[in-house]
């Protein structure tokens, strides 16, 4: 059986370009949300959530006018030079042939879509990449991935859907490196669609807080770059288990008592032959809605019985990403893992009593942190956990 | 593939409807012209027994035909244990995925049709229908000619993450707007172009320079496999348009 | 106010769908949620969102959604008095 390693990953979002801005972010516990004037509809909002800087964007573009006005293909290509750097030299033994790629998104470059029913100009590059199946094929053409090439859409989930896909390459023997990417948008589109449901926070989310009343929306991109482990001589992070599920309960609400999102973290541990006390640490969905963390602790508690391992929600530093999110979350977790701290709520006031009292306000310096659990929920009632491990000298 | 067995599949498109038991049937005279203008909207959910018309009514496009091309198994999902049903995995494939209520709710963005605004919203429409808690995947692929969503189902059966697993592949467009998307060659032409080559029963693409069949249109198939060997996958009398059938 | 009763009667029918329901069979002092209409919490948004966009009202506090919805009267009430 393949194991698969985490090779390199690189980011691009509120907090800035790069995993080490990111980090930055973990480490003061600090919140990149910001606040805007937008127009939703018809009326002007305050809107608090995770844009990607300006100057980032113009700085993108600059250097690659090509795609100018294809914030998703900018983002994500970003994002993947910076993990194919963090890689080095791993890749240049593996053809082309050899390595797959694996797009996660929820909505593309959705943006374009707003601006042709608004009957504003848009280039063709950035029309085609409305479509997330020539998003993928154009990445993946730009990073030479000649091997297998996918792309996941299945709403908040899709970031670990994407990267279950890309370690099922490497498993099957298709491919021995698989470049993962994921990448949305904060648009019209979507940020009217939840404004609609009234989901979002308009000061800005507050995962697992007593008084949170909604999530803030994020854009950007992460990427990750998986391998055949034996590409790597130094203990690496290793993928090692994945799940997913449905809740078969409500279109845009969990169920209730979380048993779907158990059922996933179940399978996720079975497949890394783990028992739930070996996890050091949770990094959940935690969007900050009202339904969302209360269902999430109580799928916790399924799991874990007295002994819920230390969690903490990162949204409050970008916020919820969407179908990105997984990549984002996970890069972020490998990144804890390497420098053995525990990430902690940013935003958080006052800990909702329903949460677990292992909620992590702050960070904390651990002594060894090796087995990481990542957990995602999505419209539709879909839930998926990943395990991570990282290997001991 | 050769270690799938398809327990069940069907077929729901511009040419008729039906499953491996029944064949294609044609549909009826009056659906026929709303089919010709492009048009399934118009499809009463009452031809096909639908079990909660509220909810079905609630559905876009690309969830009906999902929906009732699952119906159409005619597979009795309810009668199957817990234990089955909580390990009957859902995979659907497409390539213009939520693309045509992606363009309703851009124009018109509604609370009611924001949850449909994704590929992978059928997936939970399903499974919210049959109790189903599986392993889930929702893929976009410029060639889905259910290979990918097949071979996915195998994958998952040969490693024992699931017992059953409810394959699907979706396109669903009949908005007509002057938003062009490109056809699977990458190459563009209109929406309304499009639709007439699917209705003319997969003619070649009339767009300038672009010789690849138009697959653009509404249709949906779905095929239950399960882990037993294979003995043939090319059971029924349907004339379909791909390869699925042809082992 | 019986011809935008009326009116109402036809947005809510078209946007939640209702085949099969007629205007006369909407009684205008019943409740419209939790009745025989099957109505449920994403209806609720979805009227909010045609007020807005058909009418110019714009809803934030839930216990002035509760109040106007608590029949198509009141509703109707609600509107004539505050749209724009």
């Amino acid at each position: 059986m393949n194991k698969i390693a985490i090779a390199g990953c690189g980011v691009v979002t509120a907090a800035g370009l790069g995993m080490e801005a990111l980090q930055r972010a973990v480490f003061s516990n600090a919140s990149a949300l910001q606040r805007r004037e937008l127009l939703i509809g018809k009326t002007s909002q305050s809107v608090v959530a995770g844009f990607v800087a300006d100057e980032i964007t113009a700085q993108l573009r600059g250097a690659d006018a090509a795609h100018a006005d294809s914030r998703a293909f900018l983002f994500a290509a970003a994002a993947l030079r910076e993990a194919v750097k963090n890689a080095a030299t791993i890749l240049d033994s593996v053809p082309a042939t050899r390595r797959g790629f694996v797009l996660s998104t929820t909505k593309a470059n959705i943006e374009a879509l707003d601006k042709l029913v608004r009957q504003q100009p848009v280039s063709a590059v950035a029309q085609r990449q409305i479509q997330p199946a020539f998003l993928a094929a154009d990445l993946a053409a730009v990073f030479d991935c000649r091997g297998p090439v996918q792309c996941v859409s299945a709403a908040c989930i899709s970031g670990l859907s994407a990267l279950q896909q890309g370690a099922a390459f490497i498993q099957r023997g298709i491919a021995d490196v698989v470049f993962v990417a994921g990448v949305d948008l904060i648009s019209q589109f979507v940020l009217s669609g939840f404004n609609s449901l009234k989901s979002l926070d308009p000061e800005g989310c507050r995962p697992f807080d007593k008084s949170r009343i909604g999530l803030s929306l994020g854009e950007g991109a992460a990427a990750i770059i998986l391998v055949k482990r034996e590409l790597l001589a130094a203990p690496a992070i290793l993928l090692s288990g994945c799940g997913t599920s449905n809740d078969a309960n409500h279109l845009t609400g969990p169920s209730r008592d979380g048993s779907g999102l158990a059922l996933a973290i179940q399978r996720a541990l079975a497949q890394a032959r783990i028992a739930p006390d070996n996890i050091g640490y949770v990094n959940a969905h935690g969007t900050g809605t009202p339904y969302n963390d209360a269902m999430e602790s109580l799928a916790l508690r399924s799991v874990f019985g007295d002994r819920v391992p230390p969690f903490s929600s990162s949204k409050g530093i970008f916020g919820h990403t969407l179908g990105m999110a997984g990549v984002l979350e996970t890069a972020l977790c490998v990144a804890a893992q390497q420098n053995n701290l525990l990430p902690g709520t940013p935003r958080l006031r006052e800990r909702d009593p329903v949460a677990p009292d292992s909620l992590l306000v702050e960070p904390r310096a651990v002594a060894n942190l090796n087995y990481i659990l990542k957990i995602n929920c999505g419209f539709g009632g879909t839930n998926a956990a990943l395990v991570l491990q990282r290997e001991l000298p | 593939m050769k270690d799938l067995t398809i327990h069940a599949a069907s077929y729901l498109g511009p040419e008729g409807f039906g499953n491996d038991e029944t064949g294609l049937r044609a549909w009826p005279a009056p659906l026929k012209e709303n089919l010709s203008r492009g048009e399934l909207d118009g499809l009463h959910w009452s031809l096909l027994s639908a079990s909660d018309p509220s909810r079905f009514l609630r559905m876009d496009l690309m969830c009906r035909i999902g929906f009732m091309a699952t119906e159409l198994l005619a597979v009795d999902f309810d009668a199957l244990p817990e234990a089955r049903r909580e390990s009957l995995g859902v995979i659907v494939e497409s390539f213009t995925g939520s693309l045509n209520t992606d363009i309703r709710f851009a124009q018109t963005p509604r609370p009611s049709i924001f949850a449909y605004t994704l590929p992978s919203t059928v997936i939970g429409e399903i499974c919210i229908r049959h109790r189903l808690k599986g392993p889930v995947l929702s893929l976009i692929a410029p060639d889905t000619d259910g290979a990918n969503a097949l071979t996915e189902a195998a994958e998952w059966l040969r490693a024992g993450d699931a017992e059953m697993v409810l394959c699907l592949g979706i396109e669903a467009i009949n908005v007509s707007t002057a938003i062009p998307f490109p056809c699977r060659k990458l190459s563009r032409h209109t929406a309304g172009t499009a639709r007439r080559c699917c209705w003319d029963g997969l003619k070649i693409c009339p767009a300038k320079n672009c010789s690849s069949p138009a697959r653009l249109g509404t249709f949906a198939e779905s095929c239950v496999p399960c882990r037993n060997t294979l003995a043939k996958t090319n059971r029924g009398k349907l004339r379909l348009h791909n390869t699925l059938w042809n082992p | 106010m019986e011809s935008l009763i009326e009116e109402l009667k036809t947005k809510i029918i078209a946007g939640f769908n209702l085949e099969g329901v007629t205007p006369a069979d909407i009684n205008p002092d019943e409740p419209i949620f939790g009745t025989g209409l099957e109505l449920d919490s994403i209806d609720a948004l979805e009227l909010v969102a045609i007020l807005e966009s058909d009418y110019g009202i714009v809803i934030t506090e839930r216990a002035v959604a509760d109040k106007a919805f608590a029949s198509l009267r009141a509703l109707a009430e609600f509107v004539a008095a505050n749209r724009t």
